[in-house]
């Protein structure tokens, strides 16, 4: 599916700011399942665009201005091929968790983070289902994502980024970010290494719950946010994707933008400016789906079409 | 022969840094003493309190933080100076040279290489990982020669046999240097006749060397005379008369985050005549606290979008972020191999023995015979929350048991080395006191080892804690020059050979 996202921030200020500095991240990742197309950052007041790849294989597109300012736009315009991606076949023996070389591998897919600090609750939970699955991690994570569908109530505009998960687990409501990050810590604390994914989620579909919803925009086009979801690595197979808030696997209308061990490692947008003025973010995703394009092979990782149009 | 100061003197059964075993005074230290022969004990607390006003008075002081409060204490200097031969050092320059060739060699490869070192399995993955210091945000972020640890403080420690090993790496900020200079001149001032004829090599072209291996690292564009800054905390900073003292000595701009502004990838300061470009950036901030977009965005110590900056290649941040991961304790116990892989040399210094508790046998080994080990956490630094096994409560060592059983990752154990001990004015008489060295290491095209380095006094007797942080003293550290006469530094302002009499004693 050729998808067309236009990812737009804006920041209002009740007063002028100087020396904003930012960093987004917002560009559709290229891997095995998904190729971008192109891509392409502008923001106004006009600001020169510095763009690197982190650690985690994110594309960053660093920016900052120095003129006084009274609000602030960074426009993110994307294009990008999607494919399905395929579900684990077979069983995986829990055994293979424990392998050195594959915990040497995903160890800090392992640890407690901020956002991913679980307690004994979330760690009881979770062994219930992991022993009511048998020996098999697949159904384990399978187990563990429904696990987070059964505990968790969406909830528009109650965003907890900042809430410990025991706290979200307890108030039994969230959006997207704490879904995910509840999977993770629930995968984690079965020794089952978990990312948290940020992205964009095509959601103008039947197929897939309404649970986020979306304002129509127009034709085959839909408003969004940005989306989260996780993936646990299952040993033999690789990452296995899944949406916990829709309840669904991770499929066509799922763009990656990148994982991290939680949000903190992805935040779509952060930075500082000075001034004594309060501001407040108004972020808009738009999805538009394009004709179909005609996807046969896969491109490895390589330049982007568009990189000269990167920078303004 | 010693002198009535060392009448009562008793090295006991420690490798003691001026007799031998026999109570012989070892050759290096006979003329120093000769010269002290005339000296009471009387003399020298009048030329302490001296000391102490002068330090008071410029403010050479250290912070020592306990509970909640800051203390502001000066560093005491013992006035009996310790003394390296020219042959000692050379072992010890040739071993931190390796040392910290191999640690730059490892960083870079972290941040900017292959990561070679972990594919080939030299060092687990997961411990790089694990790591507080390990920064990601520092990935990709390149400096030029490789220079990620241009300042090394590397503590060095004499077993009872007398042989140097490396106690740990200190290789994000080690601080210190400031007082190796200021003891000298205070030395020079307080005891100028015991300098008479002893070829100590000068230490007070540290400021110039560092501008020089500081500005070798700015970005290309720089050219020829880059604009290098010392960046500060500020003055709640325990280091922070450190930070004044290396912006003095070097001539350069003293500046907070505050002072420095970034605009298009650029790093500026504000000057009374508008913005200056900054190339280079010796900044004693801590990681955390450098640049609120990348790390903690509550920061107001750091400059927004340094990061970026510095992965633009338009300033170099020195030492570089990052460069906890290979100073952490339990990464420290790989350095020997690190030293074999990258260099394919045979490490000169050795590690002391370290035991990784994440090992099963190991940790076994260890919580069985805590009471005779050390037992460190890894990523701290300045000594704290240190539980030396033999002088702990059983209290103590309960709870130390439990912190390795809660997070083996997280604590190293090792044999506690019987420092050796230099003779320290304690009140009226001298006593034995455990030292150790921190020597400092400046990575640029060179290596170059500034002779001598920080000798640490651990003031409370029997104590192996020699950290400032912790209220240790220190000794001004003379190394000698193999030639006294050709080995002088040619510099009107290095230390001078005061006052040479006819008071003869060639100590090479």
């Amino acid at each position: 599916m050729r998808l067309d996202i236009r990812y737009r921030s804006s920041f209002t200020y009740d007063g002028f700011v100087r020396e904003s500095q930012n960093e987004l991240r917002a560009c559709p990742c290229t891997d095995e399942f998904q190729q971008l197309v192109s891509y392409r950052v502008t923001c106004a007041p006009s600001a020169k665009v510095a763009s690197y790849t982190d650690y985690w294989g994110t594309r960053v597109d660093a920016f900052g201005t120095r003129a006084p300012h009274d609000s602030l736009e960074v426009l993110a315009e994307a294009t990008v091929d999607t494919r399905e991606r395929p579900l684990p076949m077979g069983l995986s023996r829990p055994e293979l968790l424990t392998d050195p070389g594959f915990l040497d591998e995903h160890a800090e897919y392992l640890e407690r983070t901020p956002h991913a600090d679980w307690g004994v609750e979330i760690t009881r939970r979770a062994a219930e289902q992991t022993v009511a699955a048998g020996p098999d991690v697949v159904g384990w994570v399978l187990a563990l994502h429904r696990l987070v569908g059964a505990s968790l109530r969406y909830e528009r505009g109650v965003t907890s980024v900042g809430v410990p998960v025991d706290e979200v687990l307890a108030h039994g409501h969230g959006v997207c970010q704490d879904f995910a990050h509840l999977a993770v810590s629930f995968c984690r604390s079965q020794g089952i290494p978990a990312r948290y994914v940020s992205g964009y989620l095509f959601t103008r579909d039947e197929t897939i719950l309404d649970t986020e919803p979306a304002i129509d925009a127009g034709d085959d086009a839909v408003r969004v946010q940005t989306h989260a979801w996780f993936e646990a690595a299952v040993p033999g197979f690789g990452w296995f994707a899944l949406d916990p808030t829709n309840q669904s696997a991770v499929g066509q209308r799922h763009v990656k933008i990148g994982h991290g061990r939680d949000y903190e490692d992805v935040q779509p947008l952060r930075g500082v400016f000075s001034g004594e003025a309060g501001a407040s973010v108004i972020p808009d995703v738009e999805i538009r789906r394009l004709p179909m394009a005609e996807i046969t092979t896969h491109q490895p990782p390589g330049r982007l079409l568009h990189e000269r149009q990167q920078q303004q | 022969m010693a002198g009535e100061l060392f009448d009562e003197y008793d090295p006991e059964s420690f490798f003691d840094e001026v007799f031998t075993p026999s109570g012989e005074v070892r050759e290096h230290y006979v003329g120093l003493l000769d010269r002290l022969r005339h000296f009471t004990a009387d003399d020298l607390a009048r030329r302490e309190r001296r000391r102490d006003a002068a330090f008071r008075s410029q403010g050479i002081t250290f912070t020592v933080y306990e509970e909640d409060e800051g203390i502001e204490r000066t560093f005491p200097m013992d006035l009996l100076p310790r003394v390296i031969t020219a042959a000692e050092w050379k072992v010890i320059e040739a071993g931190l040279e390796q040392r910290v060739t191999a640690l730059n060699r490892f960083l870079d490869d972290l941040y900017v290489g292959e990561r070679a070192a972990i594919h080939d399995g030299i060092i687990p993955w997961w411990l790089v990982t694990s790591s507080d210091g390990f920064s990601r945000e520092a990935f990709g972020v390149p400096v030029p020669l490789g220079a990620r640890c241009l300042v090394a403080g590397i503590d060095l420690v004499r077993d009872g046999n007398g042989e140097f090993c490396v106690l740990e790496d200190n290789l994000r900020s080690p601080s210190g240097i400031s007082y190796v200079v200021e003891n000298r001149v205070a030395m020079t001032r307080l005891l100028p006749n015991v300098f008479t004829d002893a070829p100590v090599r000068p230490v007070d072209h540290y400021g110039r060397s560092l501008l020089g291996a500081l500005s070798r690292v700015a970005p290309p564009a720089a050219g020829d005379t880059p604009t290098v800054v010392v960046l500060t905390p500020g003055v709640f900073n325990s280091a922070y008369f450190e930070h004044v003292f290396l912006a003095a000595h070097m001539g350069v701009e003293l500046v907070e985050g505050r002072d420095l502004v970034v605009d298009d990838h650029v790093l500026y300061m504000r000057t009374t005549r508008g913005l200056k470009r900054v190339d280079v950036v010796y900044r004693r901030v801590d990681d955390a606290f450098l640049d609120p977009v990348t790390f903690r965005p509550d920061s107001s110590l750091g400059v927004p979008g340094l990061m970026a900056a510095a992965r633009a290649g338009n300033v170099t941040i020195s030492n570089a972020v990052g460069n906890g991961v290979a100073d952490d304790k339990a990464v420290y116990a790989y350095v020997p191999q690190m030293i074999e892989y990258y260099l394919g040399e045979r490490p000169i210094l050795p590690n002391v023995d370290t035991y990784l508790l994440w090992e099963q046998e190991q940790r076994d080994f260890v919580l069985a015979n805590l009471d005779r080990l050390v037992i460190k956490p890894v990523a701290e630094a300045g000594g704290y929350g240190i539980t030396i096994g033999p002088s702990a409560t059983e209290e103590e060592l309960d709870k130390c048991r439990a912190d390795i059983c809660a997070d083996p990752r997280n604590w190293i154990a090792q044999e506690v080395v019987s420092l050796s001990r230099h003779p320290t004015l304690v009140d009226d008489h001298l006593e034995g006191r455990h030292i150790d060295l921190r020597p400092f290491v400046l990575t640029s095209d060179t290596v170059e080892v500034i002779p001598g380095g920080l000798t640490r006094v651990a003031m409370r007797k029997g104590s192996l804690v020699v950290n400032s942080s912790q209220g240790g003293g220190s000794k001004d550290t003379w190394v000698l020059a193999p030639d006294p006469i050709q080995d002088e530094d040619p510099s009107p302002n290095a230390t001078p050979m005061l006052e040479v009499t006819g008071d003869v004693e060639v100590t090479a």
